[in-house]
């Protein structure tokens, strides 16, 4: 929640709002979770919590490229690639300084020339703040926690505080206890992280396909269908992919769009 | 160290070369003695594609024929499974066969299996073995991962490349090589090709292997990136039916 007085209180009712979802976001890590289960519960917060219209999460993969992993829109997966294809942006810089990084307004800075310009080109990019944290882990970041308001201004610092812990809860996320056995285990969390994504895309698109929605329709069919019936997000993508769940159960609609 | 396989990307060169080159690398630049890669077809048969020395290839064989170990818990499940102990009691139970043959028939002590992995499909496995127990560096860690993830593109470039199996195609003049369009390391990073890929499985009813290679044939015959064709797919502008083969 952004104003230009940050300290009034900024939303009444909202730490016990931040309560419950820290407490939800524990439940999810005391049981046999899934990263990316978490890393989308964790951008749904943030959007709630921080009055963000998008967050996506981005995690560097083997050679150090960053990736989307969960996000709340296409729109703010759009805001990653462009960053991404220009090579320079305020997530990437974000990382690679494994520091916090804010952008009041994108029209007004010159920081990152080519990320603005592609930006500025593409219309489906609403987005005029940007606010990123990384995922820290032993001063270096593993990723980076994107938050996106389609008006320009400023997080006030508690709701910076409260992004970085959302952020750190992320990493903790990723790591769970097994990290303790060997380090090479974040990488490892990471690639199956990473793979998830490929076949939750790919779901998304079967159920897109099958049912006309678009992709964040057949995403939150994916979602509510994981949720409702406590499955993890890839296990459900995956079954999806390999045809073992019927997409009508998923999105509840027959197929509407004639084929071929 | 990935750097002398991932240059094969785009050439037309078999499977086993891909392996070969892979497997070696890995051998020089990583901490262990030894590797072999073994592709897993849609049969519980498997084949390994190479071996970097008998040591490597009997522990493909006695997985193959145990039908348990590191390689068949990392296809089965999908996540690379890590055995930096054969001897130590949590690896015995969890393949007990297999630890009591390998402790028997090789000098191996760590074993480390990495999936080749394409969203849902295992397209083959990575075995990594060493003769001493310990985990891996983490920056060994990440370059075996590398090394997966570049055999996985490799190997999926393969399967679905447009005329792959025929000699090659005729090229377009503005291009270095024939028929790209624009595979490499960055077109996973773009969810519209999953997506797509989601879509064309959807609307042709086949595998997702089968739908990548239809929209890169079609990019071949269109000259275009396979990022924009799968873009389009997205938009619905362009749909994919039996009869466009």
């Amino acid at each position: 929640m952004r104003h230009d007085s940050p300290s009034q209180d900024p939303r009444p009712g909202r730490e016990r709002e931040v309560g419950r979802a820290f407490v939800e976001l524990a439940d999810t890590l005391v049981d046999d979770y899934d990263a990316l289960d978490l890393l989308d519960r964790l951008v749904t917060h943030c959007v709630s919590l921080l009055a963000a219209d998008a967050a996506a999460i981005l995690l560097a993969d083997p050679r150090g490229e960053l990736r989307t992993v969960a996000s709340t829109s296409e729109d703010a997966e759009l805001m990653d690639l462009l960053q991404l294809h220009a090579g320079e942006g305020p997530c990437l810089q974000a990382y690679r300084d494994a520091a916090p990084i804010s952008v009041p307004d994108l029209t007004t800075t010159d920081r990152w020339p080519a990320f603005t310009a592609a930006a500025d080109a593409t219309t489906a990019t609403v987005f005029r703040s940007v606010h990123s944290l990384p995922l820290r882990l032993r001063g270096e970041a593993i990723g980076a926690l994107n938050l996106l308001h389609h008006q320009p201004g400023s997080l006030p610092p508690d709701d910076l505080a409260l992004a970085q812990a959302l952020a750190d809860v992320a990493t903790i996320g990723i790591l769970s206890e097994r990290v303790i056995r060997n380090s090479g285990i974040v990488a490892e969390q990471l690639q199956t992280a990473l793979n998830s994504r490929v076949v939750v895309e790919q779901a998304k698109g079967i159920l897109a396909e099958h049912s006309a929605l678009d992709m964040d329709q057949a995403f939150e069919r994916l979602r509510a269908y994981s949720r409702s019936n406590n499955l993890r997000l890839a296990d459900v993508a995956r079954d999806i992919t390999t045809g073992r769940i019927d997409p009508t159960s998923v999105t509840g609609r027959h197929r509407s769009s004639g084929r071929g | 160290m990935t750097a002398a396989v991932a240059e094969l990307v785009g050439e037309n060169v078999p499977d086993e070369l891909v392996a070969e080159r892979l497997c070696r690398a890995c051998v020089e630049g990583l901490d262990v003695d030894g590797a072999a890669l073994s592709l897993l077809t849609a049969h519980p048969a498997r084949s390994t594609l190479w071996a970097t020395d008998p040591v490597a290839h009997r522990l493909e064989d006695l997985q193959f024929t145990l039908n348990e170990g590191a390689c068949v818990e990392a296809a089965l499940t999908g996540a690379p499974v890590l055995a930096a102990d054969l001897s130590h009691s949590a690896e015995t139970t969890r393949w007990p066969v297999f630890a009591a043959a390998v402790a028997e028939q090789t000098p191996v002590a760590a074993l480390f299996a990495l999936p080749l992995q394409w969203g849902s499909v295992t397209i083959g496995v990575l075995d990594l073995y060493r003769r001493t127990p310990g985990h891996l560096s983490p920056a060994s860690w990440r370059d075996a991962l590398a090394a997966a993830d570049t055999a996985a593109l490799l190997l999926l470039d393969r399967r679905t490349r447009p005329g792959s199996s025929t000699e090659d195609l005729p090229g377009d003049a503005d291009d270095d090589r024939n028929g790209d369009d624009g595979w490499g390391q960055g077109v996973f990073a773009h969810p519209e090709v999953h997506q797509a890929t989601g879509m064309v499985l959807a609307q042709l009813g086949t595998g997702a292997e089968e739908a990548l290679a239809r929209m890169r044939a079609h990019a071949f015959a269109e000259r275009r990136l396979l990022v924009d064709v799968a873009r389009d797919v997205v938009a619905r502008r362009l749909r994919f039916t039996e009869e466009m083969r």
